[in-house]
């Protein structure tokens, strides 16, 4: 059975849809993940034009991350304050993102920018991954426990505009976020992803947030920059598809309930690696589409129809 | 599901002398193919009868040629080139006007010569050494070797056909009892929407004898079309509900999700 997509103009399987909305909103759900990083580059390789794909992904995140906020908001670990900051860098950062996004298909490069970007995404995500668990494998093997330092000291507590942020117990200058959120907003406007692979990261490391409020946080921040990136998209791209959207979040949003329930039950660091695997598989995929000589060197794109 | 366009296309001969006259009759259960949300492409019927002139030799050659011209559209085709490895994007080509979609089919193999002559196709320039650039209006950008316009227009042909939008055959035209002829033509899903132009010719003896026309419409429908249009005209309010199904599945799916698990 397929289904007809009003703005992708093509039909696709709608078990094939459903599948894929369901496994990535199983690993967003089992690994607390947005899984955009994922739904973008599987949508392009099952025929989505990749300009829907990134498009339609920010929707459908929205619903993810909203999912994933409200468990952590009762629980009390999501720092507004900071997720406001990091908004104001994420609004300009999104418009920007937007402008390049249609700059690059205006000069046909949008492609293989987005498979570029991808690329050195996933790798860095897949090996970082990789490594983690591996360690956290071999410490187990080795009946070692880790420590982790709670509170870094680094540059950013020196820069001006200090604030202070209760929730995190932290009193740093408001640069530093703000930074953060743009470079944020760039990645989600170009890429169609939530971005907690680099927030989560940049929060702990550069920030100094603590880890148990980190994740609500950036859920919390994602579900605004990603409905900033719909409607941004929606007005200048034309490239959300709400069908192909509807079908992927209804699908991935039981995904990623059934992952959390799933997380709870099955060791994480197995799967993590496994997880990690597939995603340098992604990777290697789009690496090949970009050095292996095509078959057909020319592609066609329908500019304007009459209709 | 095949939806049908019937076309009765009857040549009477021998009615009035001496030139053969003919009679069509148009019977049409359709003119519109509709893109709805189970759209998944279709086969168009196209059918009818001719009789050949009683006057005529009987070792003269009739044949039946079937082109279809979808609505004209813009299309901007770039080549890829390697650079450090890397196969990116270069050169570009804009066309404009060109059929979104094309398909011509006979009951035997047609020269480039006939096709010329008669100013029928577009894939036969492919093959001949003339190429009719007039009749497109084309943005070289920095092309200006006539060698590499034609690898450009080649390859738009080429990417149009791997595509299924474009079509020359010379076998799908089934002929039954001498007269009766039927051909089924594959309309693939990715089909531009727009005004069709069916064009049917009966050739005698590689001269065009009779050419008759019709067009069909396709159309989007139901909620393609309100989906489609909204999207075009509404675009902020069509971000914004877009947004709101996003936020209250992901809102209602938390929840409900939450008083399973307490069960």
């Amino acid at each position: 059975m397929s289904i007809y997509l009003p703005i992708a103009e093509l039909s696709v399987n709608i078990f094939l849809l459903l599948s894929l909305g369901g496994v990535v909103g199983f690993l967003s759900g089992m690994f607390g993940l947005g899984g955009g990083f994922l739904m973008t580059p599987l949508l392009i390789f099952i025929g989505i034009p990749t300009n829907v794909a990134v498009a339609t992904s920010a929707n459908q995140i929205v619903a993810s991350s909203i999912s994933g906020t409200l468990g952590h908001w009762r629980q009390g670990l999501v720092d507004f304050k900071m997720g406001g900051v990091l908004l104001i860098g994420a609004f300009f950062g999104s418009i920007l993102g937007i402008w390049i996004f249609s700059r690059l298909v205006a000069i046909g490069q949008i492609d293989t920018v987005i498979s570029i970007l991808y690329f050195a995404l996933l790798t860095g995500i897949g090996l970082s991954m990789l490594i983690e668990s591996s360690k956290v494998i071999r410490d187990r093997i080795r009946r070692k426990s880790v420590k982790r330092k709670i509170h870094y000291h680094n540059w950013a507590h020196r820069l001006p505009f200090k604030v202070r942020f209760y929730k995190s117990k932290l009193y740093i200058s408001v640069i530093p976020p703000i930074i953060i959120g743009f470079v944020i907003g760039i990645l989600s406007a170009t890429m169609g992803i939530g971005g907690a692979f680099i927030l989560i990261p940049a929060m702990i490391y550069f920030l100094g947030m603590p880890t148990s409020k980190v994740i609500g946080t950036s859920l919390f921040q994602i579900i605004f920059i990603t409905a900033l990136v719909t409607i941004l998209h929606a007005t200048t791209t034309f490239a959300v598809d709400a069908v192909l959207a509807f079908f992927l979040i209804l699908s991935s949003v039981v995904g990623a309930q059934v992952g959390v329930l799933a997380a709870n039950k099955l060791r994480g660091e197995e799967i993590r690696a496994l997880l990690a695997i597939i995603v340098l598989g992604v990777a290697t995929k789009i690496a090949l589409d970009l050095l292996v000589e095509p078959n057909e060197i020319f592609n066609l794109s329908v500019i304007r129809l009459v209709f | 599901m095949i939806k049908q366009l019937i076309i009765l296309f009857y040549f009477l001969t021998g009615v009035l002398t001496p030139s053969i006259s003919i009679a069509l009759v148009i019977g049409s259960d359709q003119e519109e193919i509709y893109i709805d949300a189970n759209f998944s492409g279709e086969e168009l019927l196209v059918f009818g009868a001719f009789y050949s002139d009683p006057s005529q030799s009987r070792d003269s050659k009739s044949d039946i040629l079937i082109e279809v011209v979808g609505p004209p559209e813009d299309v901007a085709l770039r080549k890829k080139d390697s650079y450090f490895g890397f196969w990116l994007n270069s050169k570009s080509v804009t066309f404009r006007d060109v059929p979104g979609f094309y398909y011509l089919s006979s009951t035997s193999e047609l020269t480039d010569e006939f096709l010329t002559n008669n100013q029928i196709g577009l894939l036969e320039r492919e093959k001949s050494e003339m190429i009719d650039w007039s009749s497109l209006t084309t943005d070289w950008g920095s092309i200006i070797n006539e060698k590499e316009k034609e690898e450009f227009f080649n390859a738009l042909i080429r990417t149009k056909q791997n595509d299924s939008l474009y079509k020359q055959v010379s076998d799908e035209i089934e002929i039954i009892d001498g007269n009766l002829f039927r051909s089924y033509i594959d309309i693939p899903n990715t089909v531009p929407v727009g005004e069709y132009t069916v064009n049917l010719h009966l050739i005698i003896d590689n001269e065009v004898s009779q050419e008759y026309s019709y067009k069909f419409m396709v159309t989007r429908v139901g909620i393609e079309e309100a989906i489609y249009s909204f999207s075009k005209n509404y675009p902020f309010f069509y971000g914004l509900i877009s947004l709101i199904i996003a936020i209250i599945i992901g809102w209602s799916g938390a929840e409900i999700f939450k008083r399973f698990r307490r069960i």
